[in-house]
């Protein structure tokens, strides 16, 4: 039985974990919820974020204008892709849509190998964020302390983009119903393309701010995209609030089960998964009766 | 009934088992000529069992419409399962390994598909998910001493077959060939029996496949079991052929490479997967040998994958399939036939061969009886204590101004939803709580307000899913007859597709009819379930003038033998048909009685016109 | 382990075949000098002689080029291709190495390389493919234990040769050895017994130990051979944290590890884990409080996990190119790698050169590409020491280990690098002798010669 400090540790580390995976997730929900195409490429587009900052961060020295830059990257790679491919998959069943976002994280993927190799990069904390941080008992790294304040920041400012503004109005309502929203003559498309920007920049402003603390390589997306599945459900689909709350839930599941046994952490998760979709499918925040 | 007449309703097919006979004759030739285009045996042999996995799968989501995510979980089980056995001498049978393994497999798949088949859409694609990664957690951890974790199990002995070696090569590919050949014969009955008519219907809309009568969860289940079988023989298999069970077996990438391969493929074709499984690791392995392109293969495997999805729509053989059968529209013939339909009396209806049984809990009961019905959406009373009787063989109306709450009453009437109070009696006999499905059988059917029709099946197709609900029950796996191939049932299509007027059309697909026939269909349909008591919600709805008159003599023809309800708008049409006519305004019962008393009740008028003398301009 | 495939009955054609051979071992001496008899008196076995017959001859090599080991395994691609170009085109380095000219025995070498996704399953069919459509006479490549364990399996069962390349777990020459199969990388155990008296050596015995274990065989080989290792010196296991593997978030085990009190991180992760770890060890702290070793370093690390936090850290490798000081083939090695490929090469690089050179030389001391024969000259190479990149090495013969000496390492100061890739110092390079287990230790029991 682990010890209560040590419980309590990771319940904070979870909490750094879990706005990660909230960030990541968001991205992933609204995506979901707005356009129905849940998004395989997702993982990639996260890896894509953090070779985009390692590139920036590398040749200019600086984290902070990494991340501009590599923003307006993210979010002209989502304006590209989903005009040249998403964009003829809305009325396709789920699955091909399913399957072209999957092939276009294999492009990605492979791509960055070709280009970058398969060893992994490495991305420097930045200076005004290295070392550690004393929390009482608790030693942690003030990086990661940085990054839930960061990531809190960027969560609120995609939640005022959404509920206080009139494009974010069109685009919870497009998560209702798209097709009224078109009946009532607003320029459906555009929204889409704005979601699933939007979406995009999500995934890869996590993986450019997470690359200082994993190792940046073409396949490190690959279980952040199962992790933010779970964490939709958990939250329900197509809700922002639930893929926040979500997704540091999620974390916390991870942290804390592997104060026990670092063995089950990830598979906890999918157990937690089953006995929702089982029991509550629409999750916390879902509607229920749209399953 | 004569052969002709039960030739209408008859499925067409051209040459009796033509894909068999093509499939047997590429599975012999295989081995001798593609060798010469870079198709090692090797090669061939996993894409068979990459077939034979993708049969099941396709039969779960090409029939069914079941995206699975977690086929690996029952590929590994059957795999490792009979690896286990082989490996250490626990049975010496390669084949009795094969088969408790398979068995194993179909288990964990009842058990899997019992939890995921409640939740549809993308909520069973996750829960299958979850399950298939959790079994590879299981394969590689806790059960790693069983299953040699991330090693696999090394060492599966080489079968004998009698005095064979099934070693690398010709033996070993004919052993999968065999076995690929049998399931897909097998696969192709199961499609084609009256159980896969009624998973095809799932696909295209599943109420309505409840309403009519079929336990859907059942149906699910046993597709998402079969499929599971499919996947153990296949892991089964792969252990021994390559005398190595590997970890891989288990994986996300396991489950969605079924996926992949089976969109390329076609959905729904059967082959689809295999073809899929092909034109993948074809391009896998011949990729990667033209000098420079090495760790490229992937990102060109890629690429290739994008342009194949985004430009065939309907996969690799769905194209060539749909190419083939191009049908010349047949569109434009249909109106006269319109013409003809309403301008004779329609010659009265043979009686349907099945019925419903007649069943009567109370001597005296009514037909239909609501007692203090009542549904509440939150604050929203839609229907508030409702009660009347409809007699036995009677047409009763139930009439009221939009939003009146006529159509939440109907789904009551059915046990379509359950009431927040109240009870619903049909020949005395208590049906709320008991379900749509249920209800069916019972013999109380209902035709929609809006269509609920199997687009893509043909209309006979259509009708006859509606008719093997009543000669079949809630559920039965008969899988191995052909879907038209029970006499009564062909019978009562026959009688259905002539009651409605439709006999001309029976080789149609749905998709291709005009809106009038597609109404009519929707009542050919709840009735060639059988009912004794049918709700039709407004039948008339977009109708023209022509057909509406035809379709009253319709309603009125099969009122003679059944007890009818029905909700419209058209007075006219009330007025003349019904014998008692129940009014709601708001959810609630304003007047009861006969067409006359109806006609002359003051607050009928009101609620309809919003008053006579009052609102207007001066 | 030993699988059998054939009935009773032959088992004891197979026991006469083996005191045949062992006289024909006795006698090969005296035999190779007879060109062509070894051929004339043997039964046709896995791909011989129809992939010795012609003027060439085929090896197969699976490594992993995409997936998360594809660093390591387009570096294993590289040592391969440049032995087998080396080889064929004849010249110094090869008659270094002892072989005859161009070729090995005079056929050339041709080869193919599959990726294998980092998937044993995938390596098992490319294989499989190689020996039966191009008649591999041997079959080599892997980056991962289970995936050796496969194609060792494979090699048996087909009788192909498998020269066994990256794979460190114990069992590889354990309980999955086979006669068929020869692994050049030290075992987790001669690792061990390498490292732990550098390691008392720096920081004294009555350690308290912390280990970061990865959640599979190799990782528990790990943990088990050095927390073996150091018992007798009064080493304790104060915390042992499994993860799975692909863990990308350490965070929750390195929190246990910093509270644990220990003295020494022993960080088992490897490849993409072991940087994200090593990282996330320095992020919060455990570097400052406990000295970190890495038993098996990962080919790139240092360049990989950067910011110098393998300063100080202590750990083994197969090979590291500042060997080439010590041994005249290893300098031709790197010099050969580094002018064609533009950096030194590492220890997945090395294995693939290594073990190909050293078949080539079996080959040629058996006078013979006949399977058994290949194997008796390895097995006997104790009396006869292959001169290598690493010195004199031999197999040993009860279960086919390359008896060699482990390089000790430990990180270099950022300040003492002489060049980009200069990260590691050499303490001690450990003869491979004393370091072997006992040969049954492991539960090893080699298969059949035929």
């Amino acid at each position: 039985m682990p010890s209560g400090a040590l419980l309590i540790a990771q319940a904070f580390n979870g909490l750094a974990l879990g706005t990660l995976l909230a960030l990541v997730s968001s991205g992933l929900t609204i995506i979901l919820g707005t356009l129905g195409v849940l998004n395989f490429a997702h993982g990639a587009l996260f890896m894509l974020g953090a070779y985009v900052i390692f590139v920036i961060a590398g040749q200019t020295g600086s984290f902070v204008l990494g991340l501009v830059v590599g923003g307006v990257f993210m979010l002209l790679a989502g304006v590209f892709i989903e005009r040249v491919v998403i964009r003829l998959f809305y009325a396709r069943p789920a699955e091909d849509q399913i399957l072209v976002t999957f092939g276009i994280a294999i492009v990605l993927i492979e791509a960055v190998r070709a280009i970058f190799g398969g060893a992994s990069q490495h991305v420097d904390v930045p200076s005004w964020a290295e070392g550690v941080t004393q929390l009482g008992f608790l030693i942690y790294p003030t990086y990661r302390l940085a990054l839930i304040g960061i990531i809190a920041v960027l969560l609120i400012a995609l939640y005022i983009v959404l509920y206080r503004t009139s494009v974010g109005l069109v685009v919870r309502a497009g998560i209702e119903d798209a097709r009224m929203v078109g009946i009532l003559g607003i320029n459906v498309h555009r929204a889409f393309l704005l979601v699933f920007a939007i979406g995009v920049l999500a995934a890869g402003l996590a993986g450019m701010l997470y690359a200082p603390i994993v190792s940046v390589n073409p396949d490190m997306g690959a279980d952040f995209l199962i992790e933010s599945f779970v964490v939709i459900v958990i939250g329900g689909l197509g809700s922002y609030p639930g893929a926040v709350v979500g997704g540091i839930i999620a974390g916390e599941i991870i942290s804390i089960t592997s104060a026990f046994n670092s063995a089950y952490s990830q598979v906890m998760l999918y157990a937690v998964m089953a006995l929702l979709l089982v029991l509550r499918p629409q999750g916390l925040f879902g509607a229920e009766g749209r399953v | 009934m004569s052969a002709e007449r039960v030739g209408l309703a008859r499925e067409r097919r051209p040459i009796p088992f033509l894909p068999e006979a093509v499939l047997a004759v590429v599975l012999i030739a295989a081995p001798f000529a593609l060798p010469h285009v870079g198709f090692s045996f090797d090669l061939m042999e996993r894409i068979l069992n990459w077939g034979l996995l993708g049969l099941g799968f396709d039969l779960l989501f090409g029939a069914a419409g079941l995206l699975s995510f977690g086929q690996a979980a029952f590929y590994g089980t059957g795999g490792f399962v009979t690896a286990y056995l082989l490996i250490n001498h626990v049975i010496s049978s390669v084949w009795l390994a094969l088969l408790i393994g398979t068995f194993w497999a179909g288990v964990f798949g009842l058990v899997v598909g019992w939890l995921a088949v409640r939740r549809i859409g993308i909520y069973f694609a996750m829960i299958t998910l979850a399950f298939g990664e959790m079994s590879f957690f299981l394969e590689n951890a806790p059960l790693s001493s069983y299953t040699g974790g991330e090693n696999g199990l090394p060492g599966v002995p080489v079968p004998y077959l009698g005095p064979i070696h099934l070693v690398q090569g010709l033996p070993m590919y004919g052993l999968l060939a065999g076995f690929f050949f049998v399931g897909f014969v097998l696969a192709r009955r199961i499609l084609h029996s009256p159980f896969g008519a009624v998973l095809r219907a799932i696909r295209q809309n599943t109420a309505r496949v409840e309403m009519l009568g079929h336990s859907v969860p059942l149906y699910k289940l046993a597709v998402f079991v079969i499929a599971a079988l499919y996947s153990g023989i296949a892991g089964g298999l792969l252990g021994v052929f390559q005398s190595y069970m590997p970890p891989d077996a288990f994986t996300l990438d396991t489950s969605g490479q079924v996926v992949v391969q089976t969109v390329i493929g076609g959905v729904g074709t059967l082959i689809g997967p295999t073809v899929g499984a092909a034109v993948w690791l074809y391009l896998r392995d011949n990729l990667q040998m033209i000098p420079g392109i090495g760790a490229l293969w992937k990102l060109i495997l890629g690429l290739i994958f994008v342009a194949l999805v985004i430009g065939l729509k309907r996969g690799i053989c769905g194209e060539i399939i749909a190419l083939f059968s191009r049908r010349p529209a047949a569109v434009e013939a249909s109106g006269e036939l319109e013409g003809d339909f309403a301008a004779e009396a329609p010659p009265p209806a043979p009686e349907l061969p099945m019925r419903a049984p007649m069943v009567r809990a109370l001597p005296e009961a009514p037909a239909l009886r609501a007692i203090n019905l009542a549904k509440h959406f939150g604050g929203l009373r839609a229907v508030d204590d409702v009660s009347f009787s409809v007699r036995t063989g009677s047409i009763h109306a139930v009439i009221g101004p939009n939003g009146a709450g006529k159509s939440t009453l109907f789904k009551m009437l059915l046990d379509e939803i359950a009431p927040t109070a109240g009870e619903v009696r049909l020949f005395g006999r208590r049906i709320t709580g008991i379900g749509a499905t249920r209800a069916a059988q019972l013999g109380i059917g209902k035709s929609n307000q809006l269509n609920q029709l199997f687009l893509d099946l043909t209309v006979a197709d259509n009708i006859r899913v509606a008719a093997l609900a009543r000669r079949r029950g809630r559920f039965r796996i008969d899988v191995i007859r052909p879907a038209n191939s029970i006499a009564v049932v062909e019978r009562q299509v026959d009688v259905a597709l002539r009651t409605v007027g439709l006999e001309h059309r029976a080789d149609t697909p749905v998709h291709e009819l005009p809106y009038g026939e597609k109404r009519r269909l929707e009542i050919g349909m709840a009735l060639a379930t059988g009912p004794n008591v049918l709700l039709l919600d407004e039948p008339l709805a977009g109708m023209s003038p022509a057909e509406r008159i035809a379709t009253r003599a319709l309603i009125q023809e099969i009122g003679r033998t059944r007890t009818l309800l029905i909700v419209e708008h058209d007075m006219d049409a009330i007025f003349e048909l019904a014998e008692r006519i129940t009014v709601l305004q708001e959810g609630r019962l304003l007047a009861e009685g006969t067409p006359e008393q109806i006609q002359g009740d003051d607050a009928v008028q009101t609620a309809y016109l919003g008053g006579l003398h009052a609102h207007e301009p001066a | 382990m030993q699988v059998s495939d054939r009935p009773d009955g032959v088992s004891r054609r197979n026991a006469l075949r083996l005191g045949l051979g062992t006289v024909g071992a006795l006698a090969l001496p005296g035999l190779a000098s007879v060109p062509g008899l070894a051929a004339e008196t043997h039964a046709p076995v896995g791909t011989w002689p129809a992939g010795a017959q012609g003027d060439s001859v085929f090896i197969g090599i699976t490594t992993p080029l995409t997936g998360p080991y594809s660093a390591d395994g387009k570096d294993h691609q590289l040592g391969y291709e440049l032995a087998i170009a080396e080889i064929n085109a004849g010249g110094g380095t090869v008659a270094k190495w002892g072989l005859k000219g161009k070729g090995v025995l005079g056929k050339q070498i041709r080869y193919a390389i599959t990726d294998t996704e980092t998937k044993p399953n995938v390596a098992v069919q490319a294989q499989t493919r190689f020996i039966s459509q191009n008649k591999a006479i041997m079959i080599s490549g892997c980056v991962a234990s289970s995936t050796a364990v496969a194609l060792e399996e494979l090699a048996q069962r087909e009788k192909v040769l498998n020269m066994v390349g990256a794979s460190g777990s114990n069992a590889t020459t354990g309980q999955d050895c086979q006669r068929y199969a020869f692994r050049s990388q030290p075992s987790a155990y001669m690792v061990s017994k390498a490292l732990v008296p550098v390691l008392v050596k720096q920081m004294g015995k009555a350690l308290k130990v912390a280990y970061l274990t990865p959640d599979y065989t190799y990782g528990h080989s790990l943990f088990d051979s050095i927390s073996g290792a150091g018992k007798a010196d009064g080493w304790t296991v104060v915390s042992n944290q499994v993860v799975p593997l692909g863990t990308s978030d350490f965070s929750s085990a390195l929190l246990n590890i910093a509270n644990s009190g220990a003295q020494l991180f022993v960080n088992i992760a490897f490849g993409a884990d072991a940087v994200a770890s090593t990282k996330q060890a320095g992020q919060f702290g455990v570097l400052k409080k406990m000295k970190m070793t890495a038993p098996n370093i990962s080919a790139f690390q240092a360049k990989e996990v950067g910011g110098g936090l393998m300063e100080g850290v202590y750990g083994t490798m197969d090979f590291w190119w500042t060997l080439e000081d010590k041994y005249p083939l290893a300098k031709d090695f790197v010099q050969a790698f580094h002018k064609k490929n533009n950096y030194y090469p590492r220890w997945d690089a090395h294995i693939g050169y290594a073990q190909t050179y050293v078949w080539a030389l079996a080959v040629e001391r058996a006078n013979s590409f006949y399977p058994p024969d290949v194997i008796k000259a390895l097995e006997a190479s104790k009396s006869n020491p292959f001169d290598s990149t690493l010195g004199k090495v031999w197999y040993r013969a009860e279960d086919h280990q390359l008896v060699r000496p482990v390089p000790v390492l430990v990180g270099k100061v950022a300040s003492a690098m002489k060049n980009p890739e200069d990260f590691y110092e050499l303490v001690e390079v450990v003869p491979g002798e004393p370091l072997l287990p006992p040969p049954d230790m492991f539960g090893c029991h080699l298969g059949a010669y035929t």
